[in-house]
C-alpha cells in the first residue's frame, strides 16, 4: 500500500465518530496530567489499560498514544506559568518560559509553545507516514545478532544523553537490568533473584517500577515545592506572538523538530532528551543565545518542538521492530499484545488501519491539542492552581488502584511504595531514573537475543561484528561511548544538561 | 476539563480496572475471567487460546481477557495459572508443553501440571511442519539429514520452546537419522517466523497455522509433516514416515486448563461451550484453514492425553536426547 492509499484509509479509520471521541478524549486527558505535576503519561496510561480492553485496538491505541503526547502539550503549560515541570520533559521550558512570563509575556511562551509543538507534531507525523513502511520491509533483515546491538545501542544512549555522570547513568542501567532479570528464566524456566517469595517468580512490572518512580516518587519531591508555589500562577496576557517573536520561532521550531523526529526514532532517547539536546544546541548556534535563561523565546520553541517531534516518531520502532525505545512504548505494546496484535514488521501488512488510523489520528490529536491549550489556557491555569493537599492524595490514591489493579496484588502496592521512596532518593542524588527504566525493560530482551545469537552461531561471538547491520549499530554506540570521554563533547553535554537542572 | 468531571472519569477508571477483584460469590461468571496465553500474541496457541476466550465471551455474557505471559516455553503461563484462585476466574489455553511436557523436560518447573491443574478439555489438534528458509542448505528432509552428516553440529532447528512439541519432534528426527541437531529455542512461533524469512535461522519446526501462507507463497519452503498420513492444507508436503523414518508419529494438541481444585460445574459450563462451539461448521472451518483437526474431548480424556503425552518425553529425557533446561 503506498503512502497517498495509507493516508486515505488512515483518514477513513481516524475520523470515525468514536476514534475521534477517543482521540479528544486522550489528548484531554494527556493535557490534564501534563498540567499536573506528580501525575504523569506513564501512570495514567498504565491505569486507564484495563479500561481499553473492551474498546477496538484502534480505538484503544489512538487514545493511550493522545495521552502520551498530549502531556508534552500540558507539561509546558505548568513550566511557563509556575516555574514547575507539569511532565519530565517540559523541565527546559521552564528556562525561559518562566522569564517570560514574569516579564508579562506568558501568553506569548504558550503560543510558542504550541505552535512549536503543532508543527513538529505534523512533521514528525508525516516521518512516521513515510518512514515506517521503509523500515517495516528492512525488518526481515534484524536477526537475533541485529536486535541484540540494537538494544545495546538504546541502553547506551540512554546512559550517554541523561543527566548527571555518566558513572551514576552506568549504574543506574546495571541495576535496571538486575530488575529486569528477577523473576522465571525465559529460556529454561529457572527461578532467579525471586528470594524464595512466589510475589516475585513473575519478576517485576515495570509499571510498579514506573509508576513508583516517577508517580510517587515525583509527588514526594514536588512536596518540597508547596512553599515556593505560594507566589501561584502568572497571569495570561496576550496570546499572539508579535512580529519578532514570529521572526525568532522560525528557525528553532525546525531545528528543535529536527532533532526531536532523530532522537525519537533512536531506542533509549525518548522525548526528554529531545527537549535537552534541542536546548543545548539552541543555545550554541542562536544569534541571542546572551539571552537564554532571561526569557528567550528561542529556549521555550525549539525544547518544545523537539519533545513534541520525539513524541510522535518514538512509535516507529515499537511499530515497525516491536522494540520499546521508552517505558511508554514497552506500555504501548501491552495494549497491543493483550488485543492479539504483535507490534512487527507485519502490522503494516495485517493492521494497516491500525497503523494508518494512528497515524493520522496523531495528526488530528495535534489539532485538537493546538486549540485546547491555546484558547482554553485559563482552563488549565485552574486546574493547576487545586491545593496540593487535595491533589496529592488523589494522586496516591489513583496509582495504588492502579497498580494493584495489574495483578490483584497487594504486594506491587508495597513494591510501589517501596520504589517511590527509591525514587525520591535517586532525585536527591540526582540519578537519572530513565536509563533504569529502561534497561529494566530492554534487559530481559538483549539476554533473550544475546544467548538466541550465540546458539545459532554455535558459541562463535564473532557474529556481532560480520553481520553489517549489526556492525554499524554497535559502531554507532562506541562512537556514543568515546564521544563522551572526548572533552570537548563532554563540555558541550555538561553545558546543556546541567541548566536543565 | 474541570476539577470534579476529572475527578468522576478518574475515579470510573478506577473501578472498572479493580473489577477484577473477587467480591461476587454467587453466580458464575459474574465478572470479568481471564484466559492466560502461554504464547505471544499470532502463534497458533495463541490464536486458539483468543477463539476459545471470543466463544466464552459469547456465550456468558462477560468479557473473558486475553492474558500473554509469555516465556519458557510456557512455564511462566503455567506457573501464573498454577498460582490462581480456583474460583473460575482464571482459566489458560495452551499447546501441550506447559500442560504436560514441561514436567519431565524443565528441571525448575515451579508447579506440577498433573497435580495444579484441573483439564477441562482438548480444542484441536495438529501434525508439528518442518520447514526451512529460502536459503536454506536443503530442499528435503533427506538433504538435511545428509547436510547434518556431513556438518556435524552445524544444523540449527528452531522451535517456539524448549520442550515444546516441535523441540521433541526434532530431537526424535535426530535421534532416528543418527545426526546432531542443535535447537534453539524462541519465545513462541513469530518471533521464529520472522528469523526464517529473514534467513537467519534455516530451520524450524512447528505448528502449521503461521506457515501456511509463506509456504503457499514460496517464501520458505515445507519440508515435512510429522503425522503418519498428508494434510489437507498442504498436500504436496511428504511425511516424515514417507521420508525413510518408518513409524514416525507426532501430534500436538492444545487444550483449556484450569487451577487445582476448580469447580466441577464451572469446568462443565466451560467444557460444555468448548463443545457447543467445536461442533459448529463455523468451528471445523476455522481451525481447518489454520491447518488444525477440531477436537472436544472430556476432563477425563484429557488427562489420560497428559499422562501419555509425559510418558512419552521421558525415554527421550533419560537418554539425554532433549536436555532438561
Amino acid at each position: 500500500m503506498d503512502i497517498f492509499n495509507g493516508l486515505l484509509l488512515g483518514f477513513s479509520t481516524a475520523t470515525t465518530f468514536g476514534n475521534l471521541l477517543y482521540c479528544f478524549l486522550g489528548v484531554l486527558l494527556g493535557t490534564a496530567v501534563g498540567v499536573l505535576p506528580g501525575l504523569g503519561p506513564i501512570a495514567t496510561i498504565s491505569m486507564l489499560l484495563p479500561f481499553t480492553f473492551g474498546l477496538p485496538v484502534d480505538t484503544a491505541l489512538i487514545m493511550l498514544a493522545g495521552i502520551f503526547y498530549g502531556s508534552q502539550y500540558g507539561g509546558s503549560t505548568t513550566a511557563i506559568l509556575m516555574n514547575l515541570p507539569g511532565e519530565a520533559s517540559s523541565v527546559v521550558t521552564m528556562l525561559d518560559g518562566h522569564e517570560m512570563a514574569k516579564q508579562g509575556k506568558a501568553g506569548r511562551a504558550l503560543a510558542a509553545a504550541a505552535i512549536g509543538s503543532f508543527f513538529a507534531g505534523t512533521v514528525g507525523t508525516l516521518f512516521i507516514a513515510i518512514s515506517a513502511p521503509l523500515l517495516a520491509s528492512l525488518a526481515l533483515a534484524f536477526g537475533p545478532a541485529e536486535y541484540f546491538s540494537l538494544i545495546v545501542l538504546g541502553l547506551i544512549t540512554s546512559m550517554v544523553l541523561a543527566s548527571g555522570s555518566l558513572l551514576t547513568a552506568f549504574g543506574m542501567a546495571l541495576f535496571g537490568m538486575v530488575l529486569g532479570m528477577i523473576g522465571t528464566d525465559v529460556n529454561s524456566g529457572a527461578a532467579r533473584f525471586t528470594f524464595g517469595t512466589p510475589n516475585l517468580l513473575d519478576g517485576l512490572d515495570f509499571v510498579v517500577v514506573a509508576t513508583g518512580i516517577f508517580g510517587l516518587g515525583d509527588v514526594l519531591a514536588n512536596l518540597e515545592n508547596e512553599r515556593s508555589r505560594a507566589a501561584g500562577v502568572a497571569p495570561v496576557s496576550s496570546l499572539f506572538p508579535t512580529r519578532e517573536d514570529w521572526k525568532r520561532m522560525v528557525a528553532p521550531i525546525l531545528r528543535g523538530t529536527g532533532i526531536g523526529v532523530l532522537l525519537g526514532v533512536l531506542p533509549g532517547a525518548g522525548v526528554l532528551l529531545a527537549s535537552f539536546s534541542a536546548y543545548a544546541l539552541e543555545k550554541k548556534v542562536s544569534r541571542y543565545s546572551a539571552e537564554f535563561g532571561k526569557g528567550a523565546i528561542e529556549g521555550v520553541a525549539a525544547p518544545e518542538a523537539a519533545n513534541n517531534a520525539a513524541a510522535q516518531t518514538c512509535f516507529i520502532p515499537m511499530l515497525t521492530l516491536g522494540l520499546p525505545g521508552t517505558a511508554t512504548m514497552a506500555l504501548m505494546i501491552g495494549a497491543l499484545v493483550v488485543q492479539g496484535v504483535q507490534p512487527g514488521p507485519e502490522i503494516l501488512t495485517q493492521q494497516p488501519a491500525l497503523f494508518w488510523g494512528l497515524v493520522v489520528s496523531m495528526w488530528l490529536g495535534n489539532l485538537m491539542l493546538l486549540f485546547l491549550n491555546l484558547p482554553l489556557v485559563g482552563v488549565w491555569a485552574k486546574l493547576i492552581s487545586v491545593p496540593y493537599q487535595y491533589l496529592f492524595p488523589m494522586i496516591c490514591a489513583f496509582v495504588a488502584i492502579g497498580v494493584y489493579s495489574i495483578n490483584n496484588s497487594v504486594f506491587d502496592v508495597y513494591m510501589m511504595a517501596l520504589f517511590g521512596m527509591l525514587g525520591y532518593f535517586f532525585r536527591k542524588v540526582g540519578a537519572e531514573p530513565a536509563p533504569l527504566i529502561l534497561a529494566m525493560i530492554l534487559g530481559p530482551m538483549a539476554e533473550e537475543y544475546l544467548r538466541r545469537a550465540l546458539l545459532i552461531s554455535h558459541g562463535d561471538a564473532s557474529v556481532f561484528f560480520t553481520s553489517p547491520l549489526s556492525l554499524g549499530t554497535l559502531s554507532v554506540a562506541a562512537l556514543l561511548l568515546l564521544s563522551i570521554v572526548s572533552p570537548r563533547f563532554r563540555k558541550v553535554r555538561e553545558e546543556g544538561l546541567q541548566e536543565a537542572d | 476539563m474541570k476539577r470534579r468531571e476529572f475527578m468522576v472519569l478518574g475515579g470510573t477508571a478506577a473501578m472498572l480496572a479493580s473489577s477484577g477483584t473477587a467480591w461476587a460469590a454467587g453466580k458464575w461468571p459474574s465478572k470479568s475471567a481471564v484466559v492466560i496465553s502461554a504464547y505471544p500474541p499470532g502463534g497458533t496457541s495463541d490464536i486458539i487460546t483468543r477463539l476459545v476466550a471470543d466463544v466464552l465471551t459469547a456465550k456468558f455474557g462477560q468479557q473473558f481477557v486475553v492474558e500473554n505471559h509469555a516465556g519458557a516455553a510456557g512455564a511462566l503461563a503455567g506457573g501464573k495459572l498454577a498460582r490462581a484462585v480456583p474460583d473460575g476466574y482464571t482459566i489458560m489455553v495452551s499447546g501441550s508443553a506447559p500442560i504436560a511436557a514441561n514436567k519431565v523436560v524443565q528441571k525448575n518447573l515451579a508447579y506440577d501440571p498433573q497435580v495444579d491443574f484441573t483439564p477441562i478439555s482438548i480444542v484441536a489438534e495438529s501434525p508439528a511442519l518442518l520447514t526451512a528458509s529460502a536459503s536454506a542448505p536443503a530442499k528435503s528432509l533427506q538433504e538435511l539429514v545428509a547436510y547434518a552428516k556431513a556438518n556435524p553440529g552445524k544444523v540449527n532447528i528452531g522451535n517456539p520452546g524448549a520442550g515444546t512439541k516441535g523441540h521433541i519432534a526434532a530431537a526424535i528426527i535426530g535421534q532416528m537419522a543418527g545426526v546432531e541437531i542443535n535447537h534453539v529455542p524462541y519465545k513462541g512461533s513469530p518471533p521464529l517466523l520472522a528469523d526464517l524469512l529473514g534467513g537467519h535461522i534455516h530451520f524450524a519446526l512447528d505448528a502449521p497455522s503461521n506457515y501456511l501462507q509463506h509456504i503457499r507463497e514460496a517464501k520458505i519452503r515445507g519440508l515435512a509433516v510429522t503425522s503418519p498420513k498428508r494434510t489437507g492444507e498442504l498436500p504436496e508436503v511428504p511425511t516424515v514416515a514417507e521420508q525413510g523414518f518408518k513409524g514416525y508419529d507426532q501430534t500436538l494438541w492444545f487444550g483449556a486448563v484450569g487451577p487445582k481444585g476448580m469447580p466441577a460445574d464451572i469446568v462443565a459450563a466451560i467444557r460444555g461451550a468448548i463443545k457447543e462451539w467445536i461442533d459448529t461448521p463455523a468451528a471445523k472451518e476455522k481451525l481447518t484453514s489454520l491447518g488444525l483437526t477440531p477436537v472436544a474431548n472430556t476432563p477425563d480424556e484429557m488427562r489420560v492425553s497428559i499422562q501419555r503425552e509425559i510418558e512419552s518425553i521421558r525415554p527421550l529425557v533419560e537418554a539425554g536426547l532433549v536436555q532438561p533446561t
